[in-house]
C-alpha cells in the first residue's frame, strides 16, 4: 500500500514538489509563530522574582539632566516626608524600578583573567528587598553594615551566581567591572537571591546583580523611589503624593506609577510583535488552506480517468477516498520531515541560544505539525470524497 | 491582440468561477496585508496633515559624544542651550524650534487621575508644525517670554477631561504633576513623529530654569527650511555646527556628533543606520522593505503557481490546437502571464477596497492612538505596482511550463 503510494507520487514528482514546497514554507511560518508563542508561555511561568502588587514608583524629575549630586540629608528628608503618610508601608531608591523600559549592563569578570560575564544591574539602597519581597536564598541584604566597605557590596542572582562563581559558594567572594583597562571597582557579593527579572514576565532569564548605593560615594544619584503602599490603595492617592513631594522639594517634578500599571505597558509592548505576527501567518494560514484545496480539487479532476479504471477494476469507494487522502498525508509528511531536518539545526547551532531550547522546539514542531495536518486533512476531505462518489462508467467516458 | 487576450481570459475565469473564486482569494488576502503595510509606511513618511511641510523639515534628536580613548559614548537629546545657542542663529534657514520629547504626565481633577503624553514646546513649533485649532488660540512668543502657565490639549483629552464641546475646555485650569495650567487651546488629534502628545505647554514652564544652561537635556530641534532644495546644505550646515560644539565637560568628551534628518533618515538611523555617520541608512532600510515584502509574496506565488499549473491542465486541447494553427510558445507564455497580471489586478482593486475598510477599523478600534490612516493615491499606485510584481513572480513559472507541451500530446489528452 505504502510503496504504491509513493510510486504515484513519484510519477507526479514536479507537480507535487511545488505543493511540498508550499506545504515547507507553511511548515516554517506556522513553526516560527508557534516557537515564538511557545517561548513566551514558558517565560511566563517561570518565578518573577518579586513582588508588583502595592508598589508605585515616583521617578524624580531635577531637570538638572543628573548633573548636581544628592546628598544624605535629600534622601532623608525624601525618607522621613514619605513616611508621614498613612498609606506607605515601605520606601526604598533604585536606580529604575521593575517594567522600567532603561537597562543598564556592564561585563563583569572574577579578575583579570576570567571570562566575561555580561551582567544586568541596578543599583539599590537597603530597604528595597523588603519593598519588592525579594526571596535571598544566600547570604544576607545590604545593611549598614556594610557602611565604609571598601568593595561595592551586591547581591546577585542565583543564575549571575552559576555563571560567574561555577562551583563555589558565592557570598563573600570579590570580582571586577570588565570594561577598561584601568579603573576596575571591585564588588564582594552579600547575598544571593533566588531570581529577578527586572522586565517582568516575558523577559528571559538574565544575570542580575543589585549594587549598593550610599548617598555621595558614587558617580551618579538614585532618583526613584520604590514605594510599598497598604494593600487597598486607590489610585487618587497619587495627588496627595504628589502634594506631599511637591512640599519636601518643590521645583523638581515627579512621575508617579503603580508598577501595575508599568507592568500592564511593559506585557502590551512585548506581546504586541506576537499579535501582529499571528494575525499575519493566520491570514496566510487561510490562503494556504484555499490553495491547498484548490489544488487538490484540481489534482482529482485530472486523474478522474485513473480513478475510474481502479473502480471499473474493483477498488470500493472508501479505497480511493483513503487513497486521496493518504496521498494528502504523505506529501505533507516529507514536507515536514524535510522542514524538520532544517530547522532542527536551529537549536543544534544555538543561533537563538537559549530562547530556542529543545522544550520549546519540541513544543513548536508539535504544535505546527498538528497544524499542517489538520489543514492538509480538511483541504484533501471534499476533493476525496468528490472523487469517491464518482460512478466507475462515468469516470471512464470522462473528456 | 490585447482585446483577444482579455476576451480569452474573461471565458477561462467565467468556465470555472469556484477556482477563480480561490484564486481571487487569494490573491486578495496577499494584497491587503502589503497594502496595509504600504499605508502606514506612507502615512508615515509622506508629509500630510500636521506635518504637511516634513519635505522641508529636519529633525535633531539625539546626539552622540565619544570619549578621548573613544571607549565611553554617550548618546542623549539634545540641551536647550546648544539649541538656543548654536542651531536658532543658523543662517538660511526660515526657523528653528525646540520641543521635548513626549513624557508621562498625570493630570488631576479632583479625585480623578489621568496618564497623559506631555511635550513643552516653544512658540516656533506651532509655526512649522500645521496643527487645526478647534478652539481658542495656539502659545506665541509673548507667552514664552512671560512665562505663562498654559497648555493646549488635543481633541481627545479636551474631550476626557472636559466633556462636551472643545471650546468649554478653553479657559479651564488644569493640574498636572502639581503644577497649575489654563488650558487656552484645543487643536485637532496627531499622530506623526513630532506632532504626537496629549497636552503641550510652553519650555517655559518649567519649575526650574536650569534647562537653560544645558547643552544635553531632554529636547529636540526642529529645522524648517525654506525651500526643500536646500535639506542637504542644511544637513551639512549642522554637521559643521556640531564640530564647533564644545561640551561642558571637554576632558571627558572630545567629540560631539548630531545629524538633521527627514523622517525617513530619522528612522532609518534608529533601526539600520546608526548615529556615528551623517549617511542614515535610508538606502539600505527601503531595500529591506522591498526584500522583506518579496519574501513575504513568496509562499502566496507558490500557491498560486500550484493553482495555475493545475489550470493549465485544464487548457491543454486549447494550448494544443493554438500550438497545432503556429502560435510560438512565446506567445502563449505572454498570453498566460497577462491573464494571470490581469487577475491579480482584478485581486488588487478588491483589495484596495478590503484596505480601506480594515483601515477604518484599524482607526476605529485606535491600535495605534490618533492614528489617522488614509488611502492616497499615491497607496493606489503602489498597491497596483505590487499587484502587478506578484503576478508577474506567480505567472511566469507555469507560463513556462506551458509553453513547453508537445502539441501532439496536448491535443491527445496525454500530457
Amino acid at each position: 500500500m505504502f510503496r504504491h503510494l509513493l510510486k504515484l507520487t513519484w510519477k507526479r514528482k514536479s507537480r507535487n514538489l511545488m505543493l511540498s514546497l508550499e506545504i515547507l514554507l507553511a511548515f516554517a511560518i506556522v513553526f516560527g509563530v508557534a516557537a515564538f508563542a511557545a517561548r513566551y508561555a514558558q517565560l511566563y511561568r517561570m518565578p518573577l522574582g518579586f513582588d508588583s502588587n502595592d508598589v508605585w514608583s515616583v521617578t524624580i524629575q531635577a531637570g538638572d539632566n543628573g548633573k548636581t549630586r544628592f546628598d544624605a540629608g535629600v534622601y532623608d528628608s525624601l525618607r522621613r516626608g514619605l513616611a508621614e503618610l498613612p498609606e506607605v508601608s515601605g520606601i526604598a531608591f533604585a536606580s529604575f524600578e521593575p517594567y522600567a523600559f532603561s537597562t543598564y549592563a556592564s561585563d563583569m569578570r572574577r579578575d583579570a583573567k576570567a571570562p566575561q560575564v555580561h551582567t544586568e544591574m541596578i543599583e539599590a539602597d537597603d530597604a528595597l528587598a523588603g519593598v519588592l519581597g525579594l526571596n535571598l536564598v544566600e547570604g544576607r541584604w545590604f545593611s549598614a553594615l556594610d557602611n565604609g566597605s571598601a568593595a561595592r557590596p551586591v547581591v546577585i542572582n542565583r543564575r549571575m551566581a552559576e555563571a560567574m562563581f561555577p562551583g563555589v559558594r558565592a557570598v563573600g567572594q570579590q570580582f571586577i567591572d570588565g570594561e577598561g583597562g584601568k579603573t576596575t571597582v571591585a564588588y564582594r557579593v552579600v547575598g544571593v537571591v533566588d531570581e529577578f527579572r527586572a522586565k517582568g514576565e516575558f523577559e528571559a532569564p538574565v544575570n542580575f546583580a543589585f549594587q549598593r548605593f550610599e548617598a555621595g560615594r558614587h558617580d551618579g544619584d538614585i532618583r526613584t523611589i520604590v514605594l510599598k503602599v497598604k494593600p487597598g490603595t486607590a489610585r487618587d492617592f497619587e495627588r496627595r503624593l504628589n502634594a506631599r513631594l511637591k512640599l519636601i522639594r518643590n521645583d523638581w517634578a515627579y512621575q508617579i506609577t503603580p508598577l501595575s500599571t508599568g507592568r500592564k505597558a511593559m506585557l502590551h509592548t512585548r506581546a504586541m510583535p506576537l499579535v501582529l505576527i499571528s494575525v499575519i501567518a493566520a491570514f496566510m494560514l487561510v490562503m494556504v488552506a484555499f490553495g491547498l484545496f484548490g489544488a487538490l480539487w484540481q489534482n482529482t479532476t485530472a486523474r478522474i480517468p485513473e480513478i475510474g479504471l481502479r473502480r471499473a477494476i474493483g477498488a470500493s469507494a472508501a479505497g480511493i477516498y483513503r487513497q486521496i487522502v493518504l496521498e494528502q498525508f504523505m506529501l505533507s509528511s516529507i514536507a515536514i520531515a524535510l522542514g524538520l531536518a532544517l530547522l532542527v539545526q536551529l537549536p543544534l547551532t544555538g543561533v537563538f541560544g537559549e530562547s530556542l531550547n529543545w522544550a520549546v522546539f519540541a513544543a513548536a514542531a508539535g504544535l505546527s505539525m498538528a497544524v499542517i495536518y489538520l489543514l492538509s486533512l480538511v483541504c484533501a476531505l471534499y476533493p476525496g470524497w468528490r472523487a469517491s462518489r464518482l460512478s466507475p462508467t462515468e469516470a471512464l467516458h470522462y473528456e | 491582440m490585447l482585446r483577444n487576450y482579455l476576451l480569452t481570459a474573461w471565458k477561462v475565469f467565467m468556465r470555472r468561477k469556484l477556482f477563480t473564486a480561490i484564486n481571487l482569494v487569494c490573491i486578495v488576502l496577499t494584497l491587503v496585508v502589503l497594502m496595509v503595510v504600504t499605508s502606514l509606511l506612507e502615512t508615515a513618511f509622506r508629509p500630510s496633515g500636521v506635518e504637511g511641510r516634513s519635505e522641508r523639515f529636519l529633525q535633531i534628536v539625539m546626539m552622540r559624544m565619544d570619549s578621548h580613548d573613544g571607549n565611553s559614548v554617550s548618546t542623549t537629546p539634545l540641551g536647550y542651550k546648544l539649541i538656543e545657542k548654536f542651531l536658532k542663529p543658523m543662517p538660511g534657514v526660515e526657523r528653528v524650534a525646540a520641543a521635548t520629547l513626549p513624557s508621562g504626565a498625570a493630570v488631576y481633577q479632583g479625585e480623578r487621575v489621568s496618564e497623559m503624553q506631555m511635550r513643552r514646546v516653544d512658540a516656533d513649533y506651532w509655526k512649522i508644525l500645521d496643527f487645526t485649532l478647534l478652539a481658542g488660540r495656539l502659545p506665541n512668543a509673548a507667552d514664552d517670554a512671560a512665562g505663562r502657565m498654559i497648555a493646549v490639549l488635543n481633541a481627545t483629552t479636551a474631550q476626557r477631561l472636559f466633556p462636551g464641546q472643545p471650546a468649554a475646555a478653553v479657559g479651564q485650569h488644569i493640574d498636572v504633576g502639581g503644577q497649575n495650567f489654563e488650558v487656552v487651546g484645543v487643536v485637532e488629534d496627531a499622530m506623526h513623529v513630532n506632532a504626537f502628545a496629549d497636552i503641550w505647554a510652553p519650555i517655559s514652564t518649567f519649575a526650574s530654569s536650569d534647562y537653560r544652561n544645558e547643552l544635553t537635556g531632554m529636547f529636540v530641534a526642529l529645522i524648517l527650511a525654506e525651500r526643500s532644495a536646500d535639506l542637504p546644505r542644511i544637513q551639512r550646515q549642522v554637521e559643521q555646527i556640531a564640530k564647533g560644539v564644545v561640551q561642558a565637560d571637554p576632558k571627558k568628551w572630545k567629540t560631539t556628533r548630531f545629524w538633521a534628518d527627514s523622517k525617513l533618515d530619522l528612522f532609518a538611523r534608529m533601526t539600520v543606520g546608526g548615529n556615528e555617520k551623517l549617511d542614515s541608512g535610508a538606502g539600505l532600510l527601503l531595500a529591506l522593505i522591498a526584500a522583506a515584502m518579496l519574501l513575504f509574496m513568496l509562499l502566496p506565488a507558490l500557491n498560486l503557481v500550484n493553482l495555475n499549473t493545475g489550470r493549465i491542465m485544464e487548457r491543454r486541447v486549447e494550448i494544443g490546437v493554438r500550438k497545432a494553427f503556429g502560435a510560438t510558445s512565446s506567445q502563449l507564455a505572454l498570453q498566460l502571464v497577462v491573464e494571470n497580471v490581469l487577475l491579480c489586478l482584478a485581486g488588487g482593486l478588491i483589495a484596495l477596497a478590503a484596505t480601506a475598510g480594515l483601515l477604518a477599523w484599524l482607526e476605529h478600534i485606535q491600535l495605534i492612538n490618533y492614528m489617522r490612516y488614509d488611502l492616497s493615491l499615491a497607496v493606489f499606485g503602489w498597491g497596483m505596482l505590487i499587484a502587478t510584481v506578484f503576478g508577474l513572480l506567480s505567472g511566469v513559472l507555469p507560463a513556462w511550463k506551458m509553453s513547453r507541451l508537445d502539441p501532439v500530446h496536448a491535443l491527445k489528452g496525454a500530457a
